[in-house]
């Protein structure tokens, strides 16, 4: 697919890289915006009314950074508590995990706390975990302080930040942040090739870096949004 | 009616096509389409409410398809629903006075607008979404065993376009969840687990290669399937497709779900066998809707019944008991 291709390509001229691939599994109550971040990150929309998901749907976005191409496989689950028996098999074998809850919405919190505790019980011991508090755009109607959420966080070792799928902030900055947690155990070899990790690693939490930090880390990055909604390259 | 949507860029049901959608293919096949209903229009109204005494024509009859313009009072009384509403001591219009829970309005409510975005009927329409919400909310008052599980909200939605009917579409739901769907809704959805794994013995003994390789790639059933039990192949398959798939199962019940699942994975056979991960596995299952055997749809109901072996109720009821969940 022209499209793997086409990402690994620098400016520069190198096309050599690395390629990597893993797998993430959004998971949180019913309407909190999963399948919002989703296609904001994966194809730049964003839809008033999103269709409630039953089971799960599976999506996959490829991204650049540096000398390294990252294709994402991502597990978009459905909220109902109901659906809760299905999901072990989207977060097994998962290396990353993003919980969202709604800010406006308190007991979405509640529900967050109990799938990350289910991770922590349940999926691979060196899951990485980002909490995702979504729909900041409405912080007036706002249920679930920052600090609350931050101190959870930071108590469960997650990664934090708050979104907004509507407006699109931070929805890029998630799945980078999360990115870079994962490629701490990975050297990645290149000349300016460490910068990301030396920022957004610096403290756990994403969520307290300074939007203009975040400006410089995701400005390089070529988001490809050409490879939209399932586009499996079987070579990679 | 038909003829001139097909030209449309929304279907006759008020769906949007795809952007990828095969004009030419769809307008070749309706053409022909057109003549079957038109057949199916006559012969269903030469016999009327004769044919209802007759069960082998009956059922060749509804396999052939039911017009849609007498379909809510055909699946009203085929499935049991007409009997189930004669027989309750509540009326609709009483049990709808009831709706009184505020968390199960609110959750029903939050989906109203997710039921069918792209769909004009939804989208415009002032009364559709208000009637979704009182078959909903009226059923979920009456069933606390079920209450409100995501996914009643697509079925009562192609109900809604197909019945126009409130009320009808009540009974129908339940006639659906409570009698002819086993367990599927409730909140340990026991029946959808069982019936996955129905589903992976009947394809292990029908398409024994498919089944092998799914299993190399790791597919757990419900990835792929879920949306079939549970949408009742809303949003799966074309509406029409949908539709005359439920013709039989208001007839002939939930066996029809195998059928309907085995004739897919028949037909992507080869694609199936070609793809070598996950991902790409998961793609061929979401594009089956796309498969111009599945467009066609009095061909797919043709083939789904042309499927050899025993797949009655009685079989498919002692593959339930074998793979009974206990209580989780
Ligand atoms: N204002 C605002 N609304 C949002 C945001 N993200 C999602 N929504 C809205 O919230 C509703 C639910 O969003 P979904 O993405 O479908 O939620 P979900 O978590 O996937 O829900 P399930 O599939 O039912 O589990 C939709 O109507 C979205 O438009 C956001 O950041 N801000
Ligand atoms: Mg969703």
């Amino acid at each position: 697919m022209s499209t793997r291709t086409g990402a690994a390509q620098r400016p520069n001229g190198s096309t050599q890289g690395k390629i990597c691939q893993f797998k993430l599994v959004l998971l949180g109550e019913s309407a909190v915006g999963k399948s919002s971040l989703v296609l904001r990150f994966v194809k730049g929309q964003f839809h008033e009314y999103q269709e409630s998901t039953i089971g799960a749907a599976f999506l996959t976005q490829t991204v650049c950074l540096d000398d390294t191409t990252v294709k994402f496989e991502i597990w978009d689950t459905a909220g109902q508590e109901r659906y809760h028996s299905l999901a072990p098999m989207y977060y097994r074998g998962a290396q990353a995990a993003i919980v969202v809850y709604d800010i406006t919405n308190q007991d979405t919190f509640g529900r967050a706390k109990t799938w990350v505790k289910e991770l922590q019980r349940q999926a691979s011991p060196t899951i990485v975990i980002a909490l995702a508090g979504n729909k900041q755009d409405l912080a007036n109607k706002r249920m679930v302080e920052y600090e609350e959420a931050q101190t959870y966080a930071d108590e469960n070792g997650l990664l934090f930040i708050e979104t907004s799928a509507k407006t699109a902030m931070n929805v890029n900055d998630i799945f980078l942040a999360i990115v870079d947690e994962l490629d701490e155990n990975v050297e990645v070899p290149g000349p300016n090739s460490n910068k990301l990790s030396k920022f957004s690693l610096l403290n756990k939490t994403v969520g307290v870096l300074s939007k203009a930090l975040f400006a410089k880390i995701v400005f390089p990055i070529s988001i490809n949004r050409k490879d939209s909604i399932i586009s499996c390259d079987p070579s990679l | 009616m038909m003829a001139k949507s097909s030209y449309s860029k929304v279907d006759e049901y008020g769906f949007e096509r795809p952007t990828n959608f095969n004009y030419e293919l769809y307008d070749h096949f309706m053409s022909s389409y057109i003549r079957v209903l038109t057949r199916r229009a006559q012969r269903w109204n030469t016999l009327k409410y004769d044919i209802y005494k007759k069960p082998s024509t009956l059922k060749r009859f509804i396999r052939k398809g039911i017009p849609s313009d007498i379909r809510t009072a055909a699946w009203m009384h085929i499935s049991g629903a007409e009997d189930i509403k004669n027989s309750s001591t509540f009326t609709y219009r009483t049990m709808k006075q009831k709706i009184s829970n505020q968390s199960i309005i609110d959750i029903i409510e939050i989906d109203l607008p997710r039921t069918f975005p792209d769909n004009i009927y939804f989208s415009s329409h002032e009364h559709l979404p208000g009637m979704l919400f009182n078959v909903l909310a009226t059923f979920a008052h009456q069933n606390k065993e079920v209450s409100y599980c995501q996914g009643l909200n697509y079925i009562v939605g192609l109900l809604l376009l197909a019945t126009k009917d409130e009320e009808s579409s009540f009974w129908l739901l339940k006639i659906l969840v409570e009698k002819i769907l086993p367990q599927y809704y409730i909140v340990t959805m026991t029946g959808l687990l069982t019936d996955l794994d129905v589903l992976d013995e009947l394809v292990h003994k029908y398409e024994p290669l498919v089944h092998r390789h799914i299993h190399n790639i790791g597919m757990p059933w419900a990835m792929g399937t879920t949306k079939w039990f549970i949408c009742l192949f809303s949003e799966v398959l074309p509406t029409e497709t949908v539709f005359r798939i439920w013709d039989c199962l208001f007839y002939e019940g939930s066996k029809i779900i195998f059928r309907v699942a085995l004739t897919l994975i028949r037909l992507h056979k080869d694609k199936i066998l070609q793809t070598s991960e996950l991902g790409e596995l998961i793609t061929c299952f979401r594009e089956m809707k796309n498969h111009p055997s599945v467009i066609n749809c009095h061909q797919f109901m043709n083939d789904i019944f042309k499927l050899s072996g025993n797949l009655s109720n009685s079989t498919i009821d002692k593959l339930r008991i074998k793979y009974g969940k206990k209580k989780l």
